[in-house]
């Protein structure tokens, strides 16, 4: 009986610790996340307080994340309305960027690879972009081509956007200061 | 088939300890870390150009398609390294990570009095050991602190269109991390 109830244990303990520990670190960032519209921003995972839970998913990632004095990484993965991003829709994102000296726009597939595509474009960046009259932009992440500045999305059913601001003077204090003006993110045309 | 809940409430307690001595254990258990995915670029102490993602290849996850990247996997314990990278036009940064990746200093072009970064790279023990006039003219020179014995320098470099890729990679390729003597 005894035996039993250290097996038992033993079991249970390995599986649910092993578990959560992998579920964890597959797709996290840690804690300490800001939201601002469709958009999420880690703060503190690009300086030497991350916490372990985000340290944790960027070494089983192999990742590098972002020096916070470098640069912001934004991610958005659905939609203003919480919409998960469709890769076969129209995916319009909108309005104006933060103060920063440069950024970028990227969409990836939802393991976080880049799309394949002819014209091997997987981003646009503020020199690049054209932009509106009134200092705003649109970008269109589409799965055909379109006019404009279009991200091709090559079908997939979900992708994830990320914008990453360099040398960006914004304090993300959350809770306090201004807020951040980011892009809206609609989505329209989708399959039905 | 009645299942005792004491010896799972005891296994969830452990599964709980496991977890977080597993999270906390993550960085130093990863295979396929950073450190492990530059071995594989080159020898240490060296600088590397890393090619541009592709959707078919990457050497590190996530690193920005509009910018080119290079490395240096650092060793310090024999000696501590001078690292030079000269600027290109436009903006690039050097950001160091220890041994396990995390960050702990990064600086831009604009921090660069001319037009290189120039810094040299060390222990806290090493620097406590620069002799005393060493100290004085290490003023205008730039000394960073590594808190480990190995670790790893991303120099990014924004590539605003296509077209400037290779001149940016040359630029890269001049860069230089080795030691200071």
């Amino acid at each position: 009986m005894r035996a039993f109830f250290v097996i038992v244990a033993f079991i249970v303990g390995t599986l649910s610790g092993l578990g959560l520990t992998y579920l964890a670190s597959a797709r996290s960032n840690g804690f300490g996340a800001v939201t601002v519209g469709a958009w999420s921003v880690w703060p503190r995972s690009g300086t030497a307080d991350a916490d372990p839970y985000a340290r944790a998913a960027f070494a089983r990632a192999g990742e590098l994340p972002l020096e916070r004095a470098d640069g912001l990484l934004f991610e958005a993965a659905s939609t203003d309305n919480g919409t998960p991003l469709d890769g076969r829709c129209a995916t319009r994102i909108e309005g104006r960027m933060p103060q920063a000296r440069y950024w970028t726009l990227t969409v990836y597939d939802a393991r976080g690879r880049l799309i394949d595509n002819p014209a091997e474009r997987y981003a646009f960046n503020s020199t690049e972009i054209v932009w509106r009259q009134d200092g705003s932009f649109l970008v269109t992440a589409a799965p055909r081509a379109r006019a404009g500045n279009w991200l091709p999305t090559g079908g997939r059913d979900r992708i994830v956007l990320v914008i990453r601001l360099y040398d960006a003077p914004i304090g993300i204090a959350s809770r306090t200061g201004e807020p951040l003006e980011m892009p809206r993110v609609t989505q329209a045309e989708c399959p039905a | 088939m009645k299942i005792d809940p004491l010896p799972v409430a005891v296994g969830l307690v452990l599964g709980g300890l496991v977890h977080l001595t597993t999270v906390l254990a993550m960085p130093r258990l990863a295979l396929e870390d950073a450190h492990a995915r530059i071995e594989r670029v080159g020898p240490a102490n060296e600088v590397h150009l890393i090619p541009s993602p592709t959707p078919f290849e990457a050497v590190l996850p996530r690193l920005d398609p509009s910018f080119a990247h290079a490395v240096c996997r650092y060793d310090l314990r024999d000696e501590p390294l001078r690292v030079t990278i000269p600027l290109a036009s436009d903006y690039m940064s050097v950001s160091f990570y220890t041994r396990h990746g995390m960050p702990f200093y990064a600086l831009n072009d604009r921090a660069a009095a001319q037009r290189v970064i120039d810094l040299q790279l060390m222990t806290p023990d090493q620097r406590a050991a620069l002799p005393r006039d060493e100290e004085i003219t290490a003023a205008d020179r730039l000394i960073v602190e590594s808190p480990s014995e190995e670790g790893i320098v991303l120099v990014r470099a924004f590539v605003r269109e296509k077209g400037l890729q290779d001149a940016i990679e040359a630029r890269l390729r001049e860069a230089k991390c080795g030691p200071v003597g």
